[in-house]
């Protein structure tokens, strides 16, 4: 057979078993299984015990069924998390397309400042945005004075919806811009030539091109916002599947199983939703690398046009950015109460900060870089394992991790300590509570992000460049060495930058294992301030200092690969 | 400048103290860990304080919400590393004692009585010690009230009122243990019914029921809810912290005591015991009286020392109830309260609230013209919302009790999720039954 | 030692014996039996999908054979894996790594041999100029052309001095021009180097102009190996005819016609067919354009009459489409200037040199 560029059928299955490839697999494998598998199974099992006789039964998920507590929530939970799966994509397209296809001033700053929401330091965007657009929040406060009218931005289900669609757009906003940059302009411009221009090209040429990119990102969002309890919780919307979950788990004194039911259900709805995306893309990836560089020609944009789209960046961005401007003023206020702007500015909780606690700072950065190397070398792994071999078993390994993103971050917490609390390390100290069990719980939790990316920039190179250097005498493993790995390293610090961010401001896991607060990170810290009144302030400077960490690694790193990938060029 | 007199003072009173009776007393040293769901205005001073008056110890601080602390301790049991447990809730302690977490003490405290009105200070056990008391208030924030035109609440009945709908706040007794104590207090000060009644009253009235303690003072600091209904020392540390809130306590209010136990088995049991006194001791409890703090010392001596117009429960600046509260049938109906306030109340607030507001329109339209049939109607809708799924008997029931403990199954006891759709359903039957006999109502008073 | 010496002193012959191939039901290479001699340059050819390339790859160790051997320089090499085989490869993508520069990307199969740096650098510099790249070394691959691009490729490969080079389709992606230029710039390289090569293409001119034998392929089988004149001239079966140049095939039957046999094609239509041929059932006959003939307004030595309904002019000849009865037959003249051409409708009668005709026999 002839064959095709990128069709290449690759086989493995050499006269010699490949043991290599078995030991990555299996040490993988031993990865997911001590540190998600088994937590969470010893979790989540007491849903599926009948209270009375001990055995296995399904009458525990008949209740959640017959429950209209439960149901009520589920269904909150899918129109929340379709609803800003709708709301991200407003967000998220025009973003997209525009600094995508237009010669657009700041397109480069745009991308950067479109990815800061997903560094939200838990409390912080639901404080702020309450601050903002809450019934008593800046917007409404002057709104009622002017004009006497209140829009319910915050009320119930839509202030979740908001602060999610906020949070969650930039997984569309990144997903979609890198689909847009790997379709073929040609494409376009045969659409254009044919004559269709402006929306209708976007509609029925462009989106559906991107099509791929968007599926990914949206999905990622529905099942972000599905399992995430603390924006509704903060927000006091508690008949939400998380919220329960977690409510049921965290009480005391209870003893029912029906807290874990609900998290199997996440678990099970976030596994279709994924099953779902990957079906609808299925076969649909048109896009095409470019040869020989040269990029998308970039169109010029003209007068109304300009103006109009200049006037839907900027809205969108101080939209999407209300929360970290909320912050900001925030950690200088004095005090901020049913006013518009604070009655008075200081940088009195900064110094509180740096004074006080710089080791949550130093502890955070630490976790989450350990966090975001480790799962991308997983993520690597797994990706190399499923697109480059025949092991059996592999996409299990895929399916498994992924998974991660399904898995509510308290029952991975509870699952750490009840497997390795009992499990003393040489100091006499519990592994469960040594910190290193933080960077695992960040790693595996992050894992799917690093996947996604690994296996996006895995895709990107051809199994010819590496069969190239095994035909020059390369072994399977110098040929990982000096070909893939150089070759997909874009693919790989995209996914250690999108896990270091997030498991940066990352609590839900941390809460369950923090032992100590010299141990712990910076969302423990900024939880732990904004217990009382007079920490708020400080607690708001962490999250700032939360961002602009996060947000100047994230730039150092783009810096640093651009230096890698440019350095071998001479004039 | 008063946080370093006092933590002076408390060196000083300690180094007094320990010399007599260091010779017999083991020396603490080494981490002492306490998990503490007391935030770091709290902590900070008491570790300050701790550490310097035993040279040689660290005080270890965790702060976890109470649930996930106990949570943490009971998941760690079996390689504990904690020291003690410190915090509000008198339940999360009950539960600790009750799954043999905590382990006995006698602690060197004198001058702190047994009782502080109705409730005991310490577990007749002693398993764990009420350090501090605070009192149940309602805290509103001046500039929301201002704005909104809403006169300054005086009592509980006050939140039921049709001008404060929508304005209030308070965390549900399932998440928060000093939300159900006064939960409780009322009910035993009332009556099962009544008591209930009065709860629905207030709540229809809610513009949300949080689960966190301090979601409360929180929303009202910030002016997003004017009034919540708080411990003091959230409104006293909020004032400490310039927010423009004030407080009151009801004539009738319910004192919550803050308390710490050693964890059974702990790996530092000195450091524990010692840890425990010194709260216990006159400079632990001088500590309270700092702004940041702003709690009630639970040994009587200590509030000469006191700021100008501090409250002295002791001395009746807050009004207590004037029954005995009995341990026993709150500890038999804990957790059916908890889930009755939820089920009726917390997640469905939304029927509750639409027709507390149909009602409070009603009666509006009734002071200006009087109509007999409407009031009967009104009346039939209020007996209707305060109706109980079950009596006071029936909640501390065998059976019910059954229901919230999976590990021990009983045969006959319905699962927990299908009691509570039970009881859901029910008030969703009654509430929607109350609003048809308010609109009825509605129409005779146009 | 030059490139040169060191590639004529290693080329080795390539032996493929009983080698077949399945990816699941879907059966690749069906028994092929192939030998290619030392210094030889040979070509696969066939259309997409016959398994040209699959068996290129298996040469190379990136497809593995559920039976059979392959053979290099008498050595069986095939458990070996890949980097093991000493056997250099040009990629259709050329597959130059990107984030090498060009002498990187020619160096490497050298490093990975630890040779000296000295040895390295020179051997570099020797390949870049044998492809006549030597002022290019620092670029990068996106900063070349296609054609520049296709020598990295061929410099990377030979610099390693393998012992057979193989060429997937190198030229697929080379505009039209460029073709003719490389692919005699890669036989000129062949030649000088003495490599045994192996190149795999679709393209019959291209296998034909360059390579010393060729394989046709189908459908996972060798259709017949021979020189590119054997293969057009005595193709043994209808693929083989059919896929090499034009050709026309009718199917009929050979009926006695007294003494001598002809080849009839429906009633009236016969083909006189030489002295020697059996009668049989069904045959195929096949003959190429410029063999037949065509005579206007009469019939040719008992040859059948047709009517032309095509005409291509080309140039050196004029291509006739002539029907005869439901069968259309292709015809060539040779074109002279003054030449006059036939128009179409014109009534013909057709003749074909027996000694042209090739009888396939069912």
């Amino acid at each position: 057979m002839t064959a095709i560029p990128g069709q290449i059928v690759i086989t493995t299955r050499r006269q010699s078993v490949p043991l290599g490839q078995y030991l990555v697999a299996g040490s993988v494998a031993l990865f997911l299984l001590l540190f998600l598998v088994i937590p969470v199974v010893t979790v989540v099992i007491v849903a599926f015990v009948d209270p009375q006789s001990g055995g296995f039964t399904l009458v525990n998920f008949a209740d959640f069924v017959r429950n209209d507590l439960f149901m009520r929530s589920f269904w909150n939970s899918v129109y929340v998390s379709a609803m800003a799966v709708a709301w991200g994509t407003v967000f998220a397209l025009p973003l997209a397309y525009i600094t995508s296809r237009f010669q657009f001033r700041g397109a480069v700053l745009i991308q950067t400042l479109g990815v800061i929401p997903l560094i939200m330091p838990p409390f912080a965007g639901a404080v702020a945005m309450q601050l903002l657009f809450g019934r008593n929040g800046s917007v409404n406060l002057l709104l009622g004075d002017g004009f006497d009218i209140n829009i319910p931005f915050m009320e119930g289900l839509n202030g979740v919806i908001l602060l999610q669609a906020i949070h969650y757009f930039p997984f569309i906003l990144l997903n979609v811009s890198a689909s847009l940059a790997n379709i073929d302009r040609a494409m376009e411009e045969s659409a254009q030539n044919l004559g269709s221009s402006g929306f209708r090209l976007f509609s029925k040429i462009v989106f559906p091109l991107a099509m791929p990119g968007y599926v990914a990102g949206a999905s990622l969002v529905f099942i972000k916002v599905f399992d995430d309890l603390a924006t509704p919780l903060l927000l006091n919307v508690k008949d939400m599947l998380a919220p329960q979950a977690y409510l049921r788990i965290t009480s005391i004194g209870l003893a029912d199983p029906m807290g874990y039911v609900i998290s199997v259900v996440l678990i099970v709805v976030s596994m279709i939703a994924m099953w779902i995306a990957t079906m609808a893309t299925r076969g649909r990836d048109y896009a095409t690398v470019q040869r020989g560089g040269g990029g998308l020609a970039k169109r010029e944009m003209k007068g109304a046009d300009k103006i109009i789209a200049y006037g839907v960046v900027f809205l969108i961005l101080a939209l999407t950015l209300a929360p970290h401007v909320g912050l900001i003023l925030l950690s200088l206020a004095t005090v901020w109460s049913f006013s518009p702007v604070p009655d008075g500015y200081t940088m009195a909780h900064y110094g509180k900060v740096f004074a006080e606690s710089p080791q949550f700072i130093w502890n955070t950065l630490l976790y989450a870089t350990l966090a975001g190397v480790i799962s991308v070398i997983i993520g690597s792994a797994i990706a190399w394992l499923v697109q480059r071999t025949r092991i059996p078993g592999r996409m299990l390994l895929d399916y498994l991790a992924m998974g991660a993103l399904a898995m509510p971050g308290v029952v991975i917490g509870i699952g750490y300590l009840r497997t390795y609390y009992g499990v003393t390390l040489p100091s006499g100290q519990s592994l469960a509570t040594f910190w290193f069990m933080i960077v695992i719980a960040l790693a595996v939790r992050r894992l799917p992000y690093a996947l996604r990316a690994c296996t996006a920039g895995l895709q990107q190179v051809s199994p010819q460049l590496e069969e190239a250097a095994e035909n020059l005498g390369a072994t399977k493993a110098r040929t990982i060495r000096k070909i893939l790995l150089p070759l997909m390293a874009g693919g790989m610090l995209a996914g250690f930058v999108t896990a270091f961010a997030t498991a940066s401001v990352e609590l839900s896991a941390t809460m369950m294992l923090v032992q100590n607060t010299s141990d712990a990170p910076l969302a423990y810290g900024l939880y732990v301030y904004m217990q009382s009144p007079a920490g708020r302030g400080p607690g708001a400077a962490l999250g700032m200092i939360a961002v602009v960490i996060v947000g100047l690694c994230t730039y150092l790193s783009h810096w640093l690969l651009d230096r890698e990938r440019s350095g071998g060029v001479k004039p | 400048m008063i946080d370093r007199r006092l933590v002076l003072a408390a060196v000083a009173a300690l180094s007094v103290a320990t010399a007599g009776s260091a010779a017999f007393a083991q020396v603490p040293s080494g981490k002492v860990t306490v998990v503490t769901s007391f935030s770091k205005d709290v902590t900070d001073p008491y570790k300050k304080a701790f550490e310097a008056a035993f040279p040689g110890t660290t005080l270890e601080v965790q702060n976890r919400n109470t649930n996930a602390g106990v949570r943490f301790v009971q998941e760690t049991k079996a390689n504990n590393q904690v020291d003690l447990f410190w915090a509000s809730a008198p339940d999360a302690f009950e539960v600790l004692k009750r799954s043999s977490l905590l382990q006995a003490h006698k602690p060197v405290a004198p001058g702190i009585p047994a009782k502080l009105g109705p409730y005991n200070i310490n577990d007749p056990d002693g398993m764990f010690f009420g350090c501090a008391a605070s009192g149940y208030g309602i805290m509103w924030n001046e500039r929301y009230t201002r704005a909104n035109r809403l006169p300054d609440p005086k009592e509980w009945a006050d939140l039921g009122k049709a001008v404060y709908h929508d304005h209030v706040m308070i965390t549900t007794p399932s998440r928060s243990g000093t939300t159900h104590l006064t939960v409780e207090t009322i009910l035993q000060g009332e009556g099962w019914e009544k008591g209930w009644a009065t709860l629905k009253a207030m709540s229809g009235n809610m513009r949300s029921v949080t689960d966190r303690s301090f979601g409360v003072p929180d929303a009202v600091n910030s002016g997003q809810v004017g009034l919540g209904v708080v411990i003091d020392f959230f409104a006293f540390s909020a004032r400490a912290a310039n927010f423009p809130v004030k407080f009151v306590y009801p004539s009738v209010s319910t004192i919550v005591p803050a308390n710490v136990g050693i964890i059974a088995n702990a790996p530092n049991p000195a450091g524990a015991r010692a840890f425990v006194d010194f709260i216990l001791s006159d400079a632990g409890q001088e500590l309270l009286l700092m702004p940041a703090i702003s709690r009630l010392p639970v040994n009587p001596a200590i509030y000469a020392k006191a700021p100008e117009g501090y409250p002295n429960p002791f001395k009746g600046a807050i009004g207590l109830p004037g029954f005995q509260f009995d341990v026993s049938i709150s500890e038999r109906r804990y957790a059916a309260v908890d889930v009755l306030f939820d089920q009726l109340i917390t997640f469905n607030l939304e029927p509750l609230k639409a027709v507390t507001k149909a009602m409070h329109e009603v009666e509006t339209r009734l002071a200006k013209r009087d109509n007999p049939a409407a009031r009967v109607l009104l009346a039939e809708a209020r007996a209707l919302i305060s109706t109980m799924p079950v009596t006071a008997a029936q909640a501390a029931s065998d059976e019910v009790r059954a229901s919230f403990q999976g590990s021990t199954p009983q045969a006959k006891a319905p699962r927990q999720a299908e009691l509570e759709q039970q009881w859901s359903s029910f008030a969703k039957e009654k509430y929607a039954a109350a609003a048809t006999k308010v609109a009825d109502a509605a129409k005779l008073v146009p | 030692m030059s490139i040169e010496a060191a590639t004529r002193a290693k080329a080795s012959g390539v032996l493929v014996e009983d080698v077949n191939l399945s990816y699941g039901a879907t059966h690749v290479l069906k028994s092929i039996n192939l030998e290619v001699h030392p210094g030889e340059f040979f070509a696969f050819l066939g259309p997409s999908g016959c398994g040209k390339t699959t068996l290129l790859r298996l040469i190379a160790g990136f497809n593995i054979a559920q039976s059979g051997r392959v053979k290099i320089g008498g050595e069986d090499i095939s458990t070996l894996p890949p980097w093991k085989r000493d056997v250099g490869m040009v990629f259709q993508s050329y597959a130059l790594w990107p984030h090498m520069s060009v002498a990187k990307n020619v160096a490497f199969g050298l490093e990975e041999r630890k040779l000296p740096k000295a040895e390295i650098d020179r051997r570099v510099t020797a390949a870049l100029d044998l492809v006549s790249l030597g002022h290019l070394a620092d670029r990068r691959p996106s900063q070349l052309s296609g054609g520049q691009q296709q020598r990295v490729a061929v410099a990377r490969t030979v610099v390693i001095e393998p012992k057979v080079l193989l060429l997937d389709e190198p030229l697929s992606n080379l505009d039209a021009r460029m073709r003719v230029q490389v692919r005699r710039e890669l036989r000129d390289l062949q030649q000088r180097l003495g490599l045994t090569t192996i190149f795999v293409t679709h393209d019959q001119e291209e296998a034909n102009t360059i390579c010393d034998r060729v394989a046709v392929m189908n459908d996972g089988i060798i259709q017949q190996v021979g020189t590119p004149m054997e293969l057009y001239e005595k193709p043994t079966n209808l693929f083989v005819a059919g896929f090499l140049g034009a050709a026309n095939i009718v199917e009929g039957e050979i009926v006695s016609s007294g003494s001598e046999h002809v080849f009839r094609l429906g009633e009236n239509i016969q083909f006189p067919l030489p002295s020697g041929v059996k009668p049989g059932s069904g045959a195929k006959l096949v003959f190429r354009p410029q063999h037949c003939r065509f005579q206007v307004n009469g019939a040719v030595n008992n040859g059948p009459a047709g009517r032309v309904v095509h005409r291509e002019f080309l140039g050196a000849v004029v291509r006739y489409s002539v029907s005869v009865g439901a069968h259309e037959i292709i015809v060539e003249t040779p074109f002279e200037s003054g030449d006059a051409l036939v128009e179409t409708e014109t009534e013909v009668g057709l003749w074909i040199a027996p000694d042209r005709l090739r009888l396939l026999v069912n």
